[in-house]
């Protein structure tokens, strides 16, 4: 009896655990700041077809800012259209033929969850255009193993990384302000060895050391995006070893990891979105703009200049990445980030997007 | 030196009292549910709904309190409807538990985004007293999970109360003629279950001092776990959480250090140590553990 009892918990433990995990997975913060710069050339109304992965809209997270971006599209480009949410994954083929039947110009999917049914679904209506954001089905040698009619939409997280940790640097190696220790020591959590997390942290760690030859950036990761002590226990660690200031790149989780910052006194760098609502502590925040994203492609829709066929990559100069609000004692710091903006756009600075 | 001190010494110690603690207020629950006939596997949901329900109140109230007391609530309603159905419905347990598990997530995640919105909880918020030394200060919620190991034991082996829980949970046909209420005493069992199940979780969230989405993160079926491991019995119940506790904080600690070889240092495999840890542990040197006798099955009374 034990043995059955126990093998029944076992399996609904299990299920229960992997779909939180796989739904805390796919979801990543992104930022709450709207616009941006870039407003498009009017056009007569693209129609567009949004359609969430199983986050939602209120994701407050990419299903949110690309709604986000959608309803900037609507405002400022008279694009119409709808949202269609999906409850499952099972949604994805289903939802999307829907807004190619309602007659979308273009339909957007959210989030690489749905790589495979926008693939299918774009090569089943070849006249509607396909993004999706998160995205690319280029291989190692650059080819495209999709239909023309998708775009897929990628942020170099490395370039935001990089204004935040010149940042860093610059306050750690002007030693000044209060909870900077004299250790010049850093630290990053990921969530997980991924490509956007490696190239956050790969990009901080080369602002950091842009202004601070000597600071040391630890780097670890908590193998998990949601449970915040996690987070915090590994960030308490790093700031034992001396970090007076910590880049959280583990969204939910990270957020343990900036409670860590707070509780010793110490600094805390956001993720995706601008978190400097969680206090004080927070010296700024790496952002990722997924609603400027999908505007620019309603846009381009518009304006018939879609960029089917391969995956646009939005950088600081596309002001698709870049920072949050920084904290009022470092403001005394923000040449250094308007040099590193300045270089970074110019295309003197090429910022790694590997660790050293 | 120092480092060392405050990373292995003080670190690891704090980091085996954080992450045990909601494993043994959560795994103390699931002792008094499974000891009385009830096996409890939404202790998961109970503790997401006490996380929540412990920053809600606490923000609204402005203490910590009555957040506990929210969280406690929160944990025995659910283990109210738990109770229903299992007690007075005779349901499954184990799908009656698998439903207020889905509940408790998709109810939780949906108030938090009603009342608190795309930014989640306030960041300043009233939160439980820190004890102890300056270099080690807990939660007054880690005294308070000893003392309530203490607590169980006490009420479970040595009150009339006690014995009769036991006993319905054995016997039930044996304590009903005796004249012992099995359903008032299972529905008893379950909402103290709930209670401590929600403390569980006000202690995750008040760690940190927000909630977010799917924070539980399976601390609920450790716990279950640690429950069966500690053969449910409150000290080595205790004994299973803070093994794990521990085996967790080593994991998280040893991810850069010099001395291991690289191939030991991987995230992936470490990830899997405080797992691996606490199976060798207790399947090696815990032995058979045998559940209390009609645990998950529902007594109908003639």
């Amino acid at each position: 009896m034990s043995v059955h009892r126990m093998q029944r918990i076992a399996a609904v433990g299990i299920t229960v655990v992997l779909a939180g995990v796989l739904a805390a997975g796919c979801g990543k913060k992104g930022n709450d700041n709207g616009g941006g710069s870039s407003s498009g050339s009017k056009s007569d109304g693209v129609k567009v077809g949004l359609v969430t992965d199983v986050g939602g809209l209120n994701d407050k997270s990419f299903n949110a800012l690309a709604n986000k971006g959608y309803e900037k599209a609507k405002d400022k480009l008279d694009a119409t259209g709808q949202v269609i949410e999906s409850k499952s994954d099972s949604d994805y083929a289903k939802n999307l033929g829907a807004q190619v039947k309602n007659g979308s110009d273009i339909v957007v999917g959210i989030g690489f969850l749905m790589g495979d049914a926008v693939k299918d679904a774009a090569s089943k209506a070849k006249d509607t255009d396909f993004a999706i954001v998160d995205y690319t089905y280029a291989d190692d040698k650059g080819a495209w193993a999709a239909s023309d009619n998708i775009a897929g939409i990628l942020f170099k997280e490395q370039e935001a990384g990089y204004l935040a940790g010149a940042l860093a640097g610059k306050a750690e190696m002007d030693g000044k302000l209060d909870g900077l220790n004299d250790a010049h020591v850093l630290s990053a959590i990921g969530g997980q060895e991924i490509p956007p997390v490696i190239k956050y942290i790969a990009g901080f760690q080369a602002g950091v050391k842009s202004q601070c030859g000597d600071c040391k950036v630890l780097v670890d990761y908590s193998q998990d995006f949601v449970d915040q002590q996690k987070c915090k226990d590994r960030a308490l660690t790093q700031i034992s070893k001396g970090s007076d200031v910590v880049f959280q790149v583990a969204g939910g989780c990270g957020l343990g990891a900036l409670a860590a910052a707070k509780e010793k006194g110490v600094w805390g760098i956001g993720v995706d979105a601008d978190q400097s609502y969680l206090g004080d502590h927070i010296l700024t925040s790496a952002v990722k703009r997924v609603d400027e994203s999908v505007y620019t492609m309603i846009d381009k829709e518009g304006t018939g200049d879609f960029p089917g066929g391969k995956a646009t990559v939005f950088g600081l100069k596309e002001d698709g990445v870049g920072l949050g609000k920084i904290a009022q004692p470092a403001q005394q710091y923000q040449s250094v980030v308007d040099d590193a903006t300045k270089a970074i756009n110019d295309g003197s600075l090429t910022v790694p997007e590997t660790l050293s | 030196m120092k480092e060392f001190v405050d990373v292995w010494i003080l670190g690891l110690g704090l980091a085996t009292l954080t992450y045990g603690t909601p494993l043994i207020l959560a795994a103390l629950g699931g002792l008094f549910s499974e000891r009385s006939g009830i096996v409890n596997i939404a202790l998961e949901g109970m503790m997401t709904a006490g996380a929540f329900f412990a920053i809600y109140v606490s923000v609204q109230t402005n203490s910590w309190f009555f957040g506990l007391i929210g969280a406690m609530l929160a944990g025995m309603v659910l283990a109210a409807v738990h109770a229903v159905a299992t007690v007075t419905f005779h349901a499954d347990q184990i799908v009656s538990g698998t439903a207020i598990i889905l509940i408790a997530a998709g109810l939780v995640n949906f108030l938090n985004l009603t009342l608190f919105g795309s930014e989640g909880s306030p960041p300043d918020i009233s939160s439980p007293w820190k004890v102890g030394p300056a270099d080690f200060r807990v939660s007054v919620l880690v005294p308070l999970a000893f003392l309530a190991v203490a607590g169980t034991w006490f009420v479970i082996f040595r009150t009339p109360f006690g014995l009769r829980l036991r006993s319905v949970g054995e016997h039930p046909r044996a304590a009903d003629t005796v004249g012992i209420d099995v359903a008032r005493m299972r529905y008893t069992a379950v909402l103290v279950s709930g209670a401590l199940a929600g403390l569980a979780g006000a202690f995750i969230s008040f760690n940190v001092d927000s909630y977010t989405e799917n924070m539980v993160a399976g601390n609920g079926f450790i716990a279950l776990a640690a429950l069966i491991f500690g053969k449910w019995k409150p000290v080595p119940v205790m004994m299973a959480c803070l093994l794990f506790g521990f085996a967790q904080g080593l994991a998280s600690r040893l991810g850069g250090v010099g001395w291991l070889p690289d191939a030991f240092q991987s995230p992936e495999l470490l990830n899997a140590l405080p797992y691996v840890i606490t199976l060798i542990a207790l399947a090696g040197f815990v032995g058979k553990a045998v559940p209390p006798a009609a645990v998950g099955k529902p007594y109908i009374k003639h």
